[in-house]
Parts: C-alpha cells; sequence; structure tokens
C-alpha cells in the first residue's frame, strides 16, 4: 500500500502529515500539471512557512551550594510602573527575614522602565559581591 | 525581563530566579528560550493577575504553591537558587536537534486539505485563502523588479527571532491574501517593519497610504474608506495580517498572549488619505513626514483605541471640543484624528485652523484629563511612571499632584495627527490613539 493510501485511511492528509518534521522533506506523490494540479486533482502550493532558527544554547550561571550567609538582589522589574510588584517581593523579603534570617536581602527598583534595560544595576549587584537576584514580576 | 535576567547570569555569573505571572511564563520557558535567549532560565511563577493586588494576596502568593513546578513557592525560589545545573542548563553553543525544515513546496494535495492544513498552521486569519500555486506566486513576482530569493529581513520572529524570509515569501502571502501584483510593493513595503508590535493588551496597527499608488491601484479614500468597501484596502489590509501569521509566526498562546485580541487585526485598518479633499495649507501626512508630494509612502501606527464621533458634527459645538471631549479617554501617549474631508472643511473655513499642525497643538492645549485617570492607564504607567519618578518633566510633576488635577496629557510633545479620509455624505471622525511608527518607501519595492 502507498504511503498516500495509506495516510487517507488513517484519515490524514499528506499536506497535514507534512507538517511534522518527519514527513518534511517528502517528495511529491504527483506530479503538478502547469496550473498546479495534478492528475489525481491535487495541488502543489509554495510554503509560506518560514523556519525559525534555534538560538544558541547558553548555559545558566552556577548554582549556589546554600543560600546561608549569603546577599540576594530583589529587583523590582516595575512592570505596570507603579511599583506594585513591591508587595509581592517585600513579602518574599520577609520570608527570608523569618526562615532563613541569615540571608541578607536588598530591595532594588531597576531604573528605566520596563522595557529598558538597567545594565548599571547589574554591574552595581556583582560589584557589591551580590549572590543571587529575585528579579520580577513580569506579567 | 528574561532578556535582565539572562545577562546577570550571562555577563555576571550570578544565579538568578525569575518571576513571572503565569500568564506569560510558558512563553519565557517556550519560544523566548527556544528561538531568542537560548538560556532555560529558572522561573516562579505567581497567579495573574498580581498587580494591584491588595498586600494580603500577595502574602497568601508566597505563602502558596508555584506556578510553574507545583512546589512551595519561597522553596521553589531556593532551590531555583541552589539546585544544582542539570545537563541540559549547561549546554552552550549550537542547540541539539534542528528546527522544524520549511521546504520551499508542500506536499501536494486536495485544495481542502491545503486549508486545513494553511488553519492548522496559524498561516491565516481563518477565513480561506487562495492558495499559492507556483503559477500565482510567478504572476504576483511580476509586480516588483526584486529577485525573488531576495532576503528582505531575517530578524522577523517576536523579539528578533531569526525567520529570514524573502521577497517570494512575501509574495506568496500576498497571493493567500488575495492581491493582485500591483499591491505587492505596497505589501513588501509592509512586511519590512516586522516583527509588528505585540501585547497581551489589545494592541493594534493601522495602514496608512498616501502617494499616486493610491489612485494607481484602486484603494479607497473617500466613501466608505474604511469599510469592506474597496478591494486594495480590503486585501492590502488583510496581507499585513498574514505576515504577522506566516512570516512573523505569530501564535495567539505560543508566541503572543493578547488576552482578548482586537478586531482591527482582521485587517489592521488599512486605507488611503484622501488627499486630493484636503483644504488648503493641509498636508498629506507623508509630506508632513518629510516625503516629496509624489513619492508613495506606507505608515504603519500602533495604538489601541478607536472613538467615533457617532453622529455628524453639529452647528451648536464645533468638532474640535467634541474631538477635545472624546479625546481624555485616551490614554495622552499620542493620537491619530481620522475625519471625513467636509470635517477638514469645517475646521479649516468656519473654525480657522490653517493645517493640520494647528488643529494639533489647539488639541494638546485644550485635551485634559485628571491625573488619576492619566496614571490610571497601565500603558501610561508602565512606560511613564517610572521615569517620572527617576524626574523627568512633566510626568514627575503630574504624578505627585492631587489626583483630580486636570493636566494636558497631550502637552508633553505627543504628537496629534490628522489623517483625512471619507466621501463627504457626513461630517464624521474618529479620534485614535494610534501612533505613527514612520513612513516606509513602497517605490524602492516596485
Amino acid at each position: 500500500m502507498d504511503r498516500r493510501k495509506m495516510l487517507a485511511l488513517l484519515g490524514i492528509s499528506p499536506a497535514l502529515a507534512a507538517g511534522t518534521s518527519a514527513f518534511a522533506r517528502t517528495a511529491p506523490l504527483a506530479a503538478p500539471d502547469a496550473a498546479g494540479c495534478g492528475s489525481e486533482g491535487l495541488v502543489s502550493v509554495l510554503n509560506p512557512g518560514i523556519e525559525t532558527k534555534l538560538a544558541n544554547r547558553v548555559p545558566l550561571a552556577p548554582r549556589l551550594a546554600t543560600l546561608q550567609g549569603k546577599t540576594i538582589y530583589v529587583v523590582d522589574f516595575d512592570w505596570g510602573g507603579m511599583q506594585q510588584n513591591g508587595d509581592v517581593l517585600h513579602e518574599m523579603q520577609r520570608w527570608f527575614a523569618q526562615h532563613m534570617p541569615s540571608v541578607k536581602t536588598i530591595y532594588k527598583i531597576k531604573s528605566g522602565n520596563f522595557v529598558t534595560d538597567d545594565p548599571a544595576l547589574w554591574k552595581e549587584i556583582a560589584d557589591n559581591h551580590g549572590d543571587a537576584v529575585i528579579i520580577g514580576v513580569a506579567g | 525581563m528574561s532578556r535582565e535576567a539572562g545577562e546577570i547570569e550571562r555577563k555576571y555569573q550570578i544565579p538568578t530566579v525569575a518571576l513571572a505571572g503565569d500568564n506569560v511564563v510558558s512563553f519565557g520557558l517556550g519560544a523566548y528560550f527556544k528561538y531568542d535567549s537560548g538560556m532555560p532560565l529558572r522561573f516562579v511563577g505567581v497567579p495573574f493577575p498580581f498587580a494591584g493586588q491588595p498586600e494580603a494576596v500577595a502574602a497568601k502568593f508566597v505563602a502558596g504553591k508555584d506556578m510553574v513546578s507545583g512546589k512551595p513557592f519561597m522553596q521553589a525560589v531556593v532551590d531555583a537558587l541552589t539546585s544544582p545545573l542539570t545537563p541540559e542548563e549547561k549546554l552552550s553553543g549550537p542547540a541539539p536537534g534542528a528546527a522544524a525544515a520549511e521546504p520551499r513546496m508542500l506536499p501536494p494535495d486536495t485544495p481542502d486539505n491545503l486549508q486545513r492544513l494553511f488553519m492548522a498552521r496559524h498561516w491565516t486569519d481563518y477565513n480561506p485563502v487562495i492558495l499559492p500555486t507556483e503559477e500565482k506566486v510567478a504572476a504576483m513576482l511580476k509586480g516588483t523588479s526584486r529577485q525573488p530569493d531576495e532576503i528582505i529581513k531575517s530578524g522577523s520572529g517576536t523579539f528578533g527571532a531569526r525567520r529570514p524570509f524573502t521577497v517570494e515569501k512575501v509574495a506568496t502571502v500576498a497571493v493567500m491574501a488575495g492581491a493582485k501584483p500591483e499591491y505587492l510593493p505596497v505589501i513588501l513595503a509592509l512586511s519590512t517593519r516586522v516583527p509588528y508590535m505585540d501585547s497581551t493588551t489589545s494592541i493594534a496597527q493601522m495602514i496608512v497610504v498616501n502617494g499616486p499608488i493610491r489612485n494607481k491601484i484602486g484603494m479607497n479614500s473617500g466613501l466608505g474608506a474604511l469599510g469592506p468597501d474597496n478591494e486594495a484596502n480590503s486585501v492590502i489590509g488583510r496581507s499585513m495580517t498574514l505576515i504577522h501569521k506566516a512570516i512573523q509566526g505569530y501564535n495567539e498562546g505560543v508566541t503572543g498572549f493578547a488576552s482578548l485580541s482586537n478586531p482591527l487585526r482582521y485587517d489592521n485598518l488599512c486605507f488611503a488619505e484622501n488627499e486630493e479633499s484636503l483644504p488648503q495649507g493641509w498636508r498629506p501626512l507623508h509630506v508632513q513626514m518629510g516625503h516629496k508630494p509624489s513619492d508613495n509612502i506606507v505608515t504603519i501606527f500602533t495604538g489601541w483605541n478607536f472613538i467615533n464621533s457617532t453622529g455628524w458634527a453639529a452647528q451648536h459645538y464645533a468638532p474640535q471640543l467634541l474631538m477635545r471631549d472624546y479625546m481624555a479617554s485616551l490614554s495622552g501617549m499620542g493620537a491619530t484624528i481620522i475625519m471625513d474631508p467636509s470635517v477638514a472643511e469645517l475646521l479649516k473655513g468656519a473654525q480657522g485652523f490653517g493645517s493640520k499642525e494647528a488643529l494639533g497643538k489647539w488639541l494638546s492645549e485644550n485635551v485634559e484629563k485628571p491625573a488619576a485617570s492619566y496614571w490610571g492607564n497601565s500603558i501610561v504607567a508602565s512606560m511613564l511612571a517610572p521615569l517620572a519618578r527617576q524626574g523627568l518633566k512633566p510626568y514627575a510633576d503630574w504624578l505627585t499632584v492631587p489626583g483630580d488635577t486636570l493636566i494636558k496629557p497631550f502637552a508633553a510633545g505627543n504628537g496629534i495627527n490628522t489623517v483625512v479620509a471619507g466621501g463627504k455624505t457626513a461630517s464624521v471622525w474618529f479620534a485614535t490613539d494610534f501612533r505613527p511608527e514612520g513612513g516606509t518607501s513602497i517605490d524602492e519595492w516596485a
């Protein structure tokens, strides 16, 4: 049984199957005529799809063995602009104070707005030997 | 935020955990990681909405579960900063595997199956498309002198993900939308502006065409200009939607998360300016931007709101007064008035506005709204409140005044634009918050 008949029995169209990588390079099964229609009433069309290139992988920074005695910067990303993320972030600071009192947390609001970068703050955190960062909250 | 978290991890090697609402965390973990950053950031998720909640709710979130892992929230935070990296998280260089290949031609199939495929791949607006046979695409390509294999842009995906596309790819989409070859230069010019702006809000785009090409290709700037009454307007507008889907790769729930989205996205408010009906002294949009009248320019606007004048201009209340009143509902971050030529005539003749710029200046000096209402708009608050706290005038002043103080939101240098279109059967207009992104030459793509 050829592949087209098999797919038809399964209720799968060859073109839909081509959407999966396994069938992506399957050769046309019917030669289209000049109008794009094959002898079986099939149509041959250009593919509007575009391959999205995979990004090169970038490793995460090594993790800490423990948070005990460490300094964590809690960075308010200021999404929404009215410092409303502060409630969640301050609550997290309170949790550390209560449950892991040896952890020092420092609250910072990112400068600019939520679409701008703040490289000066990232450098400040590094220069001040910040051990870890919590940044949020995006919505 | 993923970008910032990634920079802290990559540049300074500081372990970071990113907090996000469960409305967008899947984007950070999914498409953004796979196609943009390549960094498998560690996220902890809070329920959405989190902003604007009482403090007690924030405490409840922190005492609750992480929306990503299901662990207790703070345990998830601690684990994100301390649990050793997995082999996956240590990877560097080319990503394993390969992106799904997209051959130039699809396997032959029946028209019905292909229509279903195009919908399943999110390449359409879910209306039927014209199937892009080689013959139809070749005919479409006669509308430009550009080579089919010319790459127009590489970073066409959301946040600039690498999705290189060619002239032939745009011609393919133009066929799908139902375009004629003579529309192709406009559609190619539109394609150069991808990625189009997206948002979880109901953002939308508007297309305005200026120059002689409007009439040459039969665009409508007159009677029914904004309605479904003209082939060129309709099809060029639809082409932008299909470019957004097929070329940019917009896929609701995967690469985009517009909660309500916007019906304007079906055809992107595509029309031409009625340059022939502008009152003396009122320059066409593209000439205002510094182009020659003979240049063919397409301008994409981005905005949210579209307020109808409802009735025609009344004799006892001048048009600019009602525009002023309605515009108080807009965010204040920019505006465009779309008006019938008869409104322009009234504003010029009876009201003495000698130019579009004069009208814009009057409106900027007269539109007022309470400061609290101004800051109540989350786009304004997100973009400008942080800058206000950092001292940027006049926003810094507006942030500190009592909430009921009337401010002039357009007096901060935010442009108010005017575009004239319509058939002079009623003196109607729309007040919108659409802002132009700069004109794009159509002639370069002829």
